[in-house]
């Protein structure tokens, strides 16, 4: 078989999908085989995923790779279109580590194993499908197909309120998805050809009062997903009601399709727009760091004190966006894979202490850490991860934004300062919404009604292995960021260069200011 | 040889973080086992360390004798035109820290030895030692101001764990959370500073940033208050990590750790990192004059305040801790007045007998534990010693040399490098001088009241009128904690179980055991001759360590040295000193004067410096309180409001005049929030156009 021509993109989708398929006439009677199956399936399709990126994969170029095109419907002029460049491809490669971690997180669930796995599969392939796609119309399928397993997810195996939980969810994500629909008739109708494939569309010459229209709905679209403030309200929600794994999966993948499809869609395709919508995204993603650490503070449900600190680090990824810079760009990038992690991981933590507690509530624990030495250091990891501790990811792509923020000639220096000194009360916030979360949990003595009705047991070397191996490359990419931004750099190079070029204020001769030679490191 | 000492100088953090590694894993996986093989696991450690030390020691020996700096680095991020490196510089300043970190790690790991012997948590402690001086060692060794920002808020983070190490105190968990935010302030400053810096001169790194922002500010391409600001903002770092006003108040609660940690990380290394960095960012900071005065008045101001407080203090950790902080308020002054290689020498000859001093405190509370038990509130409090010097006599010299050495009596370490502070500062600003000067006396009379309560006269350990007192004055919500904690130096469980039921306590102290009183002793040589190597009039320190613009003139300056002017300054400063003493040991050991009749008298002045001039409560309900009060109602604007709005009932409630009541129930975070939404439409249409 040739190997540069083997559809590695659409195996990788399908391949989980077509293995869903199977799982009904699985002999099954307790769950056990079909769990093993699934974590299976899912280390097999990651290995492919990696295999594929490494053999066809040029990291030296920005362009859309390992490209297939196929005609669907040719009627509506429908085709199967996928590719990955720099952007989509280390979520591709996140989508694959974290749904195979949140399978082994979902080892426990007894209620209808069948039908949780198959949705797990199910989503596998519908996530990646939707970073890897590059039609329009079938970026719209794919985007509202993921839907319904996540709904089902939330609906069948959350706690009390999840009917109310995941109907929110499903309304706010299909509500936004409409203005999706719409400004992607739209665009591929606008002109002299019609067509739905992603590059061309991009290559479209709108007029700045349409790409406003467009940017606008794409942002409400994606401002749900992402979130952002004030479309948020669904996040908490679904986060309270939520079993681990699927808060591993909202966290961790499902939130970075809203700042992916930013970027691809609203700076990639409507730069114009962009220039003008900036500041509002600048302004959005303040309001989110502060606003939702805020929030996050008062929050006594552990569940959703840790989806308002998701919030809070979105709003890191809107300033990257819009800093129109490439080291604000490479940040943003960067802050959703490291939150994909570190999200991830903080909510794999919240589920193995509720499994424990079977509380939620901060008041009704306390000195849980003298029985659970592991889980309280995992806990506490994770934490100073999230608050952006140097030596882990999060750090890093915090202060990619900040340099790329105040390094920005975009802007004028009132408003940059005044951006900086906001973003950064969020760098107080933090560690007091999480450190006083940890104390409450963990530290002082022990709260003697709970130590006395439930068994706390110390972690097992399940949970202590998923953690470690989300710990891994958190570090990894906290010690050496190098490891994750070659990855993806030529792609958000390219783009921001081309962005840049719609910024009136930016000269073009005129170079940034200070020679950044003499931050070059002498060989070794 | 010497190249590949400089060439594998980066194993000098690493090799300690090798080793927090290994016993990390061990104590994840092998939890058993690990715990188990304690002493293994720390002679594991303090090995690693010890050739850390040699390492260190070989690269102080080679920039002794005149090699030249060494820089190396790598590209750690790009994107884009921008790219940062990392790496490591051995100059003589990063040589001198390297020494002074490594000697005190190692002698605090050998008294943790003892020390921690019965603690539960022995192994893991040992990991936290370690991984704190892998960072303590990276930051000193960090070539540009992001690599030290890193380092800083790990060695941050070392602080909070270790804080913290005692996790089921409710004290500790507040303490330790209090450290990590307070530090975040500062951190937030010095974030924004380097961020400034970053956009006016495009580096990091000292040299260049210093050179760049001196010439943009005498071209007029930037305004010299943008310069100034930026300095200050980054100096806001130094404050928090270094205690200074405003941001001291984690630096006392912070002795609820385990005491080798308070020696190591809270006296000796981390709390002088902020002086070493404003050493490191003199290029920058140098040129800037109203920088320079904000530092040495913030340095002046804390030196007194903490000193001030110190004398109340009866808690023999807590006083000491002030005493920290004033003593870095020395250093900061010397900094602000351009007295570089006199601050970096007070940071040396400090670190030492400061060390020193925490762990003789450790030894007193670990003797005073075999007679009133595990009882934080009991064990430290000095009106339950005294006499100690009788049982524990090494203890007693070596924290009488330290005493001798803080209060800058000739010829202790002390004396040479405080006089040459206040020397300079006098040359500078005499107000600065007075200021120090009086401290002198003030510290003098506080340590050795601490000397006279601990070791001299009667043994009150057994005196219960006085425990029933004490226990009384503890506050009620810890009441229901009295149950022991398993605190310094604490025993296994069931020992302490067989220690209740069974006999008595004992009714006399012990001295410590070999492993405590050989790192005393040690450091007690130090403390007494180090200072030797700065005499005013064959300054070999200085002519080693001096300020990056100064290289030439110093050599010039060290043939000229005035003896009149010395005796003057040397006894102006000795004198003060000796008049605390003197009134120290006519109120404490003599009885003389009997200070709580004092205290009477000076009632309100009295209460103002034993509750810490109220910081605390200020802080608590200026910041604390209005923090958790805004986000409350943050949150409740996010249920009812945003929730609400957009789930269409918010309309309905709009629609029905309930909606109205938030408007008109004078709730102002509301409607701040709806001034903050304003002002940033404001920003946008501005800055679009």
């Amino acid at each position: 078989m040739d190997m540069a021509n083997f559809p590695w993109l659409t195996a990788i989708i399908l391949f989980p999908i077509a293995a869903s398929l199977l799982i009904p006439i699985i002999p099954d009677k307790d769950g056990k085989t079909v769990r093993w199956y699934a974590l299976i399936v899912g280390l097999l399709d990651f290995a492919l995923i990696i295999y594929a990126f490494y053999t066809g994969y040029d990291l030296s170029s920005g362009e859309l790779q390992l490209v297939e095109q196929y005609t669907w419907i040719p009627d509506i002029d429908l085709k199967w279109s996928v590719g990955v460049d720099g952007l989509s491809m280390p979520l591709v490669i996140l989508t694959g580590f974290i749904t195979t971690l949140a399978i082994m997180a979902a080892w426990p669930v007894t209620l209808k194993p069948k039908l949780f796995y198959f949705l797990m599969l199910a989503m596998y392939g519908g996530q990646i499908a939707v970073f890897a796609v590059q039609d329009m119309l079938l970026f719209f399928l794919v985007w509202e197909l993921e839907l319904v397993p996540v709904y089902l997810i939330l609906s069948i195996w959350g706690g009390k309120k999840r009917l109310y939980a995941a109907t929110k969810f499903i309304l706010y994500t299909a509500g936004g998805s409409l203005f999706i629909l719409v400004a992607a008739l739209t665009m591929a109708f606008y002109g002299d050809t019609a067509t739905f494939d992603m590059s061309a569309i991009a290559a479209k010459d709108f007029p700045l009062k349409l790409q406003l229209l467009l940017y606008g709905g794409f942002l409400i679209a994606y401002g749900v997903k992402l979130p952002i403030f004030p479309l948020h309200t669904w996040l908490p929600d679904a986060h309270g009601e939520a079993t681990a794994p699927a808060h591993m999966l909202l966290a961790g993948i499902l939130l970075k399709m809203g700042g992916y499809a930013l970027i691809r869609m609203n700076v990639g395709m409507l730069p114009e727009a962009h220039v003008k919508f900036a500041p509002v995204l600048i302004i959005l993603g303040v309001v989110n760091i502060i606003y939702a650490a805020l929030t996050s503070f008062a929050q006594r449900n552990l569940k959703r004190k840790i989806a308002y600190s998701s919030i809070s680090h979105m709003g890191f990824v809107l300033i990257g966006i819009a800093s129109f810079t490439s080291l604000g760009m490479s940040g943003a990038v960067l802050q959703m894979i490291s939150h994909g992690l570190i999200g991830a991981s903080l909510f794999f933590m919240v589920g193995a202490t509720y499994d424990r507690t079977h509380t939620l509530m901060l008041d009704e624990m306390g000195g849980v850490g003298q029985k659970m030495k592991k889980i309280f250091a995992m806990w506490t990891t994770c934490s100073l991860a999230s608050l952006a501790l140097p030596g882990m990811s999060g750090f890093v792509a915090e202060l990619m934004v900040f340099v790329g923020i105040a390094t920005s000639d975009a802007y004028n220096t009132t408003f940059k300062v005044l951006v900086v000194l906001l973003a950064a009360v969020g760098v107080i916030l933090t560690p007091i919404y999480l450190l006083s979360m940890l104390r409450e949990i963990f530290y002082g003595t022990e709260n003697k009604e709970l130590v006395e009705h439930e068994a706390l047991i110390d972690a097992e070397p399940r949970e202590v292995f998923i953690i470690a191996s989300l710990l891994i490359p958190i570090i990894g990419i906290g010690l050496y960021p190098k490891l994750a931004t070659q990855i993806y750099d030529t792609t958000t190079t390219q783009l921001t260069a081309y962005v840049r070029e719609f910024v009136p204020t930016v000269a073009k001769e005129s170079a940034p200011q200070g020679e950044p030679v003499a931050l070059k490191a002498p060989e070794l | 040889m010497e190249l590949f000492l400089y060439k594998y100088a980066w194993l000098i953090p690493v090799l300690p973080l090798v080793a927090a590694t290994l016993v990390g894993l061990g104590l994840i996986s092998l939890n058993k086992l690990t715990n188990q093989l304690r002493k293994l696991n720390a002679v594991l450690i303090i090995t690693f360390l010890g050739v850390a030390m040699g390492f260190s020691f070989a690269l102080l020996w080679s920039q002794i004798h005149g090699h030249e700096a060494f820089t190396q680095s790598f590209e750690w991020a790009a994107a884009g035109s921008f790219h940062l490196s990392m790496g490591f510089i051995i100059d003589p300043l990063t040589s001198l820290m390297l020494a002074i970190v490594t000697t005190i790690a190692f002698l605090v790991m050998i008294y943790t030895d003892g020390y921690m012997e019965h603690d539960p948590g022995y192994v893991r402690f040992y990991a936290y030692l370690s991984l704190f001086s892998a960072s303590m060692l990276g930051l000193v060794i960090s070539p540009n101001l992001v690599q030290v920002y890193i380092f800083w808020e790990l060695v941050g983070m070392c602080s909070y764990l270790l804080i913290g190490f005692w996790y089921d105190r409710p004290l500790a968990a507040d303490a330790c959370q209090k450290a990590f935010v307070v530090n975040r302030v500062g951190d937030f400053g010095l974030l924004l500073g380097m961020l400034g810096l970053y956009w006016a001169t495009g580096s990091f790194e000292f040299d260049i940033m210093g050179d760049r922002l001196q010439e943009m500010v005498s071209s007029g391409a930037l305004a010299g208050g943008l310069a100034a600001l930026f300095a200050i903002l980054v100096f806001l770092g130094p404050v928090a990590k270094s205690a200074q006003f405003p941001l001291h108040v984690w630096l006392p609660d912070a002795m609820e750790g385990p005491t080798p940690i308070s020696a190591l990380i809270h006296a000796a290394t981390m709390v002088a990192a902020g002086v070493f960095l404003i050493a490191r960012m003199y290029p920058v900071f140098e040129p800037i004059p109203s920088a320079m005065s904000v530092i040495a008045w913030t340095g002046a101001f804390t030196a007194f305040l903490g000193a001030s407080i110190a004398i109340t203090q009866n808690d023999i950790k807590k006083g000491l801790a002030y005493s920290t902080i004033s003593q870095l308020g020395y250093m900061v002054m010397a900094m602000g007045t351009g007295a570089y290689a006199a601050g970096l020498f007070h940071l040396m000859t400090h670190a030492y007998f400061k060390a020193m001093l925490f762990l003789c405190s450790g030894s007193v509370i670990h003797g005073m534990e075999g007679v009133v038990g595990h009882d934080p509130d009991l064990a430290q409090d000095m009106r339950l010693m005294g006499g100690l010097r009788k049982y524990m006599p090494i203890t007693a010299i070596t924290f009488l040399v330290g005493t001798l050495a803080i209060c800058g009596i000739p010829p202790f370490a002390g004396f040479w490098s405080k006089d040459e502070i206040l020397g300079l500062a006098f040359e500078v600003n005499p107000a600065l001088w007075v200021v120090g000067w009086a401290t002198a006396g003030i510290t003098a009379f506080y340590m050795f009241r601490m000397y006279f309560m601990t070791f001299e006269g009667q043994f009150r350990g057994t005196d219960e009128s006085i425990i029933a007192q004490l226990k009384n004055a503890v506050s009620p919500q810890n009441e229901e904690n009295l149950e022991p904690a398993f605190g310094p130096g604490a025993m296994d469980p069931e020992e302490l179980e067989h220690d209740d039921h069974g006999h008595h306590h004992s009714s006399e102290p012990h001295e410590s055991p070999l492993t405590m009183t050989l790192p005393l002793v040690l450091l007690a040589i130090p403390s007494f001759m180090i200072g030797w190597i700065g005499k005013p009039w064959e300054n070999m320190f200085e002519e080693f360590i001096h300020a990056p613009t100064e290289a030439a003139e110093v050599v010039a300056e060290a043939g000229e040295f005035d003896w009149t002017e010395f005796l003057i300054m040397a006894g102006a400063s000795v004198g003060i000193a000796l008049i605390g003493i003197t009134v120290a040991s006519l109120m404490y050991r003599q009885g003389k004067i009997n200070p709580s009749k004092i205290a009477q008298q000076f009632r309100p002045l009295y209460n103002f410096s034993l509750n810490k001039w109220y910081f605390d409560e200020l802080y608590h309900k200026v910041f604390v309180m209005n923090s958790r009060r805004l986000a409350r109602e943050m949150l409740e604007i996010d249920y009812k409001v945003v929730d609400g709005a957009v789930n269409l009932t918010g309309l309905v409630t709009v629609i029905t005049g309930q909606g109205l009541k938030y408007l008109e129930s004078g709730r102002v975070q509301f409607y701040a929030l709806i001034v903050f939404a304003a002002v940033l439409g404001f920003v946008v249409v501005s800055s679009v156009t």
